[in-house]
């Protein structure tokens, strides 16, 4: 990559004596590129600009309007996002999404690493075959996970209920409480998603060098200990990596909250509320300003997970 | 450390079981079965799903449920698969041709992205492209409402041209493509450009052929996001003819009160079988794409 530095100089070194080349520079360059780059340049140029910058643009200019699709667009100046601040729907909703994302990252992850340790203790063949098992999840589209979930979750005879009460427990509500449903929803994507950090997590901790497993053991060093003073470290910009995509992923998460919501407002998270503000409600600028929390949150979110974790991003 | 149990220094009486429990080895054999287990808890839902699908309707909601179907019948894949009674074969239809339009598009525009943003010079190039990587950091979710309005406006609504619009070009594909690209030695595209090869030539002859392996992982990902797709068709399509799978197996799972088990059941077994089937053609790409894309989560 060229620094800032040598930029400039470059050009001016390669044009020594033509001083005012500097000038119509910008337009030979144009000339001298191949059309080939300057068409698709401009192909990619407009595709960001209809699905990119008008949608964005037109997302902020709406978090300031009071529109429902048939009326005309109304300006409300900040009323929106002071709104958001006083609604207890928008804060409930951001209860229910932090306390989803935090809780299917902590537990999915730690879930994911010991898989992948335990995977990483059998090589060959096998490690292959668990692996395919475990991503099954993932491949097998979300709705029919969700559904086929939500028929095992049914309180009277599905299969979990029917597990629980052969074995003596008593039966559980599941999706149709207000307290469970969305625990209940998070071990589905828990379950869906599990395959993906086991995957990243083996590749990570099968590349550690076996070299410095072998002078661990050699001095004396345990399974356990290996593992925090040699794996942990190796792994962790794979870690990182997983957390930040991980929080933009639940933080999104809609289907689930969608198709198998829970009574009320129990499972409604803010992406659920954006949509039903949006496309239930009509109510298209509030749901524009409550789009643009969500970016706020997550820019903010993973920039901290990046400080926080010191991580050097270079490609 | 297998080694030293296998070949004592000297024969001790000392039986087989003994050690292969001093050896160490058992703790593999644990962690086997550990995995086993829980491949099979996994695995489990997909059990209950399979055989539930061969249940007639009366079975399949009787108390106390049994896994195993009590009489095997295929009246629920008849069902769906009558175009006269189930939208689902019209569905297969625009699945395979929203996921195949965004396939296709996307592996053409990112490895000409990633040849073009690695290799070509032009103004502007770098600042194009960090512009192009700087569109992710905006969640889809913020684009939700403003991109519908936006199709509204291109008159894009309830068709399929607007579920595969948005996804022509792929950020990641072309940032993903960039990277390999600069991993293919520049001589090759300067000794072609000697030949007197135009730019498309090189792009058509020596980079696509080139870029192979990380298309296919890359097509592996396209084609999960896509046909599993489930929001942006919800929002685009409307018509029951013009729904994508996902959205007619979550139509079906809530028409006559949600009770129409046996439909969804077999609807859904219908609906995993593409992307399994891709799974297991590319399984050895995958798991190696995973590895090289990061991607997913």
């Amino acid at each position: 990559m060229t620094t800032l530095q040598d930029s400039p100089s470059a050009g001016g070194q390669s044009l020594p004596h033509l001083p005012v080349a500097r000038r119509d520079s910008l337009w030979r360059r144009f000339r001298r590129a191949s059309p080939f780059a300057l068409i698709y340049s401009a192909a990619i140029l407009i595709f960001y600009t209809i699905i990119f910058i008008i949608p964005f643009g037109t997302g902020i200019w709406l978090a300031f309007q009071n529109w429902d699709f048939i009326t005309n667009p109304k300006f409300v100046g900040l009323r929106n996002f002071t709104k958001a601040f006083t609604d207890q729907y928008f804060w409930l909703a951001l209860q229910k999404t932090v306390l989803f994302s935090v809780v299917e990252i902590s537990l999915g992850l730690t879930v994911a690493l010991l898989f992948a340790l335990a995977l990483s203790q059998i090589i060959g063949k096998w490690q292959n075959i668990y692996l395919s098992l475990y991503y099954l999840p993932v491949i097998t589209p979300l709705v029919v996970s969700l559904y086929l979930w939500r028929w095992l979750y049914r309180p009277t005879g599905g299969a979990f209920n029917t597990l629980l009460s052969s074995l003596g427990l008593p039966e559980q509500p599941f999706l149709a409480s207000p307290q469970q449903a969305l625990w209940a929803i998070t071990v589905v994507i828990i379950w869906a998603h599990l395959g993906t950090g086991i995957v990243l997590f083996l590749a990570g901790i099968n590349d550690v060098p076996e070299s410095l497993f072998e002078a661990a053991r050699l001095d004396g060093a345990g399974f356990w200990q290996s593992f925090y003073k040699i794996t942990l470290p190796l792994i962790r910009p794979v870690l990182v990596y997983q957390m930040v995509v991980s929080v933009i992923g639940t933080v999104q998460m809609f289907e689930a909250f969608f198709l198998i919501p829970g009574p009320g407002f129990s499972t409604r998270t803010l992406a659920l509320y954006t949509y039903e503000l949006g496309f239930r409600a009509l109510n298209l600028g509030y749901g524009a300003a409550v789009s643009l929390i969500i970016f706020v949150i997550l820019l903010g979110a993973t920039v901290f997970q990046l400080r926080r974790w010191q991580i050097e991003w270079e490609h | 450390m297998a080694t030293t149990a296998d070949s004592p220094l000297r024969p001790a009486p000392i039986s087989p079981f003994r050690r292969w429990l001093i050896s160490g080895r058992w703790s593999r054999a644990v962690v086997f079965l550990i995995l086993a287990f829980f491949s099979f808890a996994m695995f489990y839902p997909f059990i209950w799903l399979l055989f539930s699908s061969f249940k007639t309707g009366a079975d399949i909601v009787s108390l106390p449920v049994t896994l195993l179907p009590k009489k095997w019948t295929l009246g629920a894949y008849l069902m769906v698969m009558d175009p006269t009674r189930a939208n689902l074969p019209i569905a297969y239809v625009n699945s395979i041709i929203v996921t195949s339009g965004t396939v296709i598009s996307v592996l053409i525009t990112s490895s000409m992205g990633g040849f073009i943003f690695a290799r070509l010079e032009f103004p502007g190039r770098d600042y194009l492209f960090y512009f192009v990587l700087s569109t992710t950091m905006v969640p889809f979710l913020t684009l939700l409402i403003p991109l519908y309005i936006v199709m509204r406006e291109l008159n894009l609504l309830n068709s399929l041209w607007g579920v595969w619009v948005p996804s022509i070009f792929s950020s990641f594909g072309v940032f993903l493509c960039r990277q390999f690209v600069y991993g293919i030695p520049r001589e090759l595209y300067d000794a072609a450009k000697i030949d007197g090869s135009g730019d498309f030539g090189i792009y058509r002859n020596i980079i696509l052929p080139l870029t192979k392996p990380i298309l296919s992982a890359l097509a592996i990902f396209v084609f999960l996001g896509s046909f599993n797709a489930y929001l942006w068709p919800l929002v685009i399509l409307n018509e029951e003819k013009k729904l994508t799978l996902p959205l007619i197996i979550a139509r079906m799972a809530n028409r006559f009160g949600g009770t129409d088990y046996q439909a969804v059941m077999a609807g859904s077994v219908l609906v995993s079988i593409p992307p399994l089937i891709v799974f297991f053609i590319f399984q050895k790409n995958f798991v190696r794409g995973i590895a090289l894309t990061g991607l997913k989560g």
